[in-house]
Parts: C-alpha cells; structure tokens; sequence
C-alpha cells in the first residue's frame, strides 16, 4: 500500500534536529575543551 | 612547552579541522537527503531517516570494534597512549549509539507501529550501549591509571565480541529490524540515488568520528600531561 509522501514528516523532522544537536553538541563540548587552556 | 603538549595541540588542532568539516558535510547531506533524494514508496518521508541513523550505526560499531583492537594492543604493548585512544573510541562511540538509538524509535513508530520492541537486534545494541556506559563508569572509578587502563582493556574487548553478533541477529534471529541492503554478500539493493546518499552519509559520518576521536585524544593527553605536572 502506497502512502501518502507528506505524511509522518514530524517524525523525519525530529530526527534530523535529534541528530544535529546530538552530534553538534558533542563537537561544541569538544572545541571548549580543546581552546581551554 | 614540552613536544609532547605542542604534539597534543596538533592532534586537538587537526580533529578541530575534521569536526568543522565533518558538521559542514552533515548539512550537505541533509540537503541531499531532503531535496535530491526521492522519496520511497511504501514509508513516504520517514523512510529518509534511513540516511542519518544507518550511518549512525555503522559509527558506533566501528568505535566500539576500535575500542576492542587497541584494548588488545594496549594489552600487548602497554602503551598508555593505546589506552587513551580506546577511551577516546568509547566515548565517541557512545555519541554516535545515542544518534542511533534515537532516530531508530522515531523512524519505527510510523512504520513499525511502534517506538520499541525487545527483538535480539534491538536489544543487543541497547546492551551494547550499557556495556560502554559501564566502561567510562569503570574508568572514572579507578584512580590508578595502570589498573585503569587494564581493567578496561578487558571490558573493550568484550565489548567488541558484541559487535559482529549485533550485525549478525537479523540473520539468526526472527526480528522486526530489516536486513542489511548495502553490507551483504550480493550487490546493494537500493535504488541509485539512494544508495549515493547512504555512501556519502557514511563517509561524513567517518570524517566526523575521526575528526571527534581525534579531537578527544589531543584533549584527553594535554590534560594527562597537565594533571602530571600539577602532581
């Protein structure tokens, strides 16, 4: 059964906001504790 | 300045560089995903989580089977510097367990029905993730940096012996997870574009585990050498 291509988006969204402050939170805690001195 | 904190500045300089470019091919790859990519059939757009959490996957996995290699080396060799590199894999492998075992859910619960079920492919990776928790845990519970760094040597290695049976649980076992496309024996099923995203997601996502291992390196020997010279 086909679906309709626009349902479910928030889902998608979600994921792809999840990801980035996952990843890009990592990073920034990382880059602080790389300029300490 | 000693040349062992001017080489951890370098390391810590060029996991900087990495991690810039890693979250920069990131965007890209979400432009891709999202405008060049079609959208498939059957799932409709949460189908398209496909190209952050497969990627996601195949980061942890490879953490965690670099965690169990250097745990055999540092076993071998005792260099302190293999014990720091492990340490460094874990919890970047941690990072990216979390990406995974976050857009998993959210992918499953419109196609799935559901955001969990306790299938052996799901639950050995949940397990998998607790073992590395208990990892760093057991590192910072242990002041002697030797026993430290044996101790958790062996718990790296054992937490590597998990990785090939996570891959493997969809062929052993009656799961709900699908069954690899790209990494199996015949060609890859998926469609061209598809597959071109997937590829260029999993090479981002290795600059990025690099770029952060890296990075995580270069911090953890600046501050051993800090903590060295303070005592």
């Amino acid at each position: 059964m086909q679906v309709d291509p626009s349902a479910n988006a928030g889902y998608l969204t979600a994921a792809y906001i999840v990801t980035a402050l996952i990843l890009g939170g990592y990073a920034l805690v990382l880059f602080r504790r790389g300029r300490r001195r | 300045m000693t040349a062992d904190l001017v080489g951890a500045r370098r390391w810590i300089r060029r996991g900087q560089i990495l991690t810039a470019l890693g979250l920069l091919g990131l965007a890209l790859v979400y432009v891709l995903a999202l405008r060049y990519t079609s959208v498939e059939r059957f799932q409709g757009l949460p189908q398209k989580i496909f190209y952050v959490h497969v990627p996601a996957a195949w980061s942890a996995l490879l953490s965690f089977s670099l965690v169990g290699i250097t745990s055999i080396l540092y076993l071998w060799l005792r260099d302190p510097r293999l014990d720091r590199f492990a340490d460094s894999c874990a919890a970047v492998g941690l990072v990216f367990s979390m990406v995974m075992l976050t857009t998993g859910p959210l992918w499953a619960r419109p196609v799935w029905n559901t955001w969990w079920t306790w299938d052996a492919r799901l639950t050995f990776t949940l397990i998998l993730f607790f073992l590395f928790l208990g990892y760093r845990a057991l590192r910072g519970a242990i002041q002697d940096p030797g026993e430290r760094a044996r101790f958790s040597a062996v718990l790296g290695i054992l937490g590597m012996v998990l990785v090939p049976f996570v891959h493997l649980t969809v062929y052993l076992f009656r799961t709900l997870h699908p069954q690899p496309i790209v990494l199996k024996p015949s060609a890859p099923s998926l469609p061209g574009d598809m597959l071109r995203t997937l590829l260029i997601s999993v090479g981002v996502y290795t600059i990025l585990l690099i770029g952060f291992v890296v990075m995580r390196y270069g911090v953890a020997a600046r501050e051993s050498l800090e903590t060295s010279d303070a005592g």
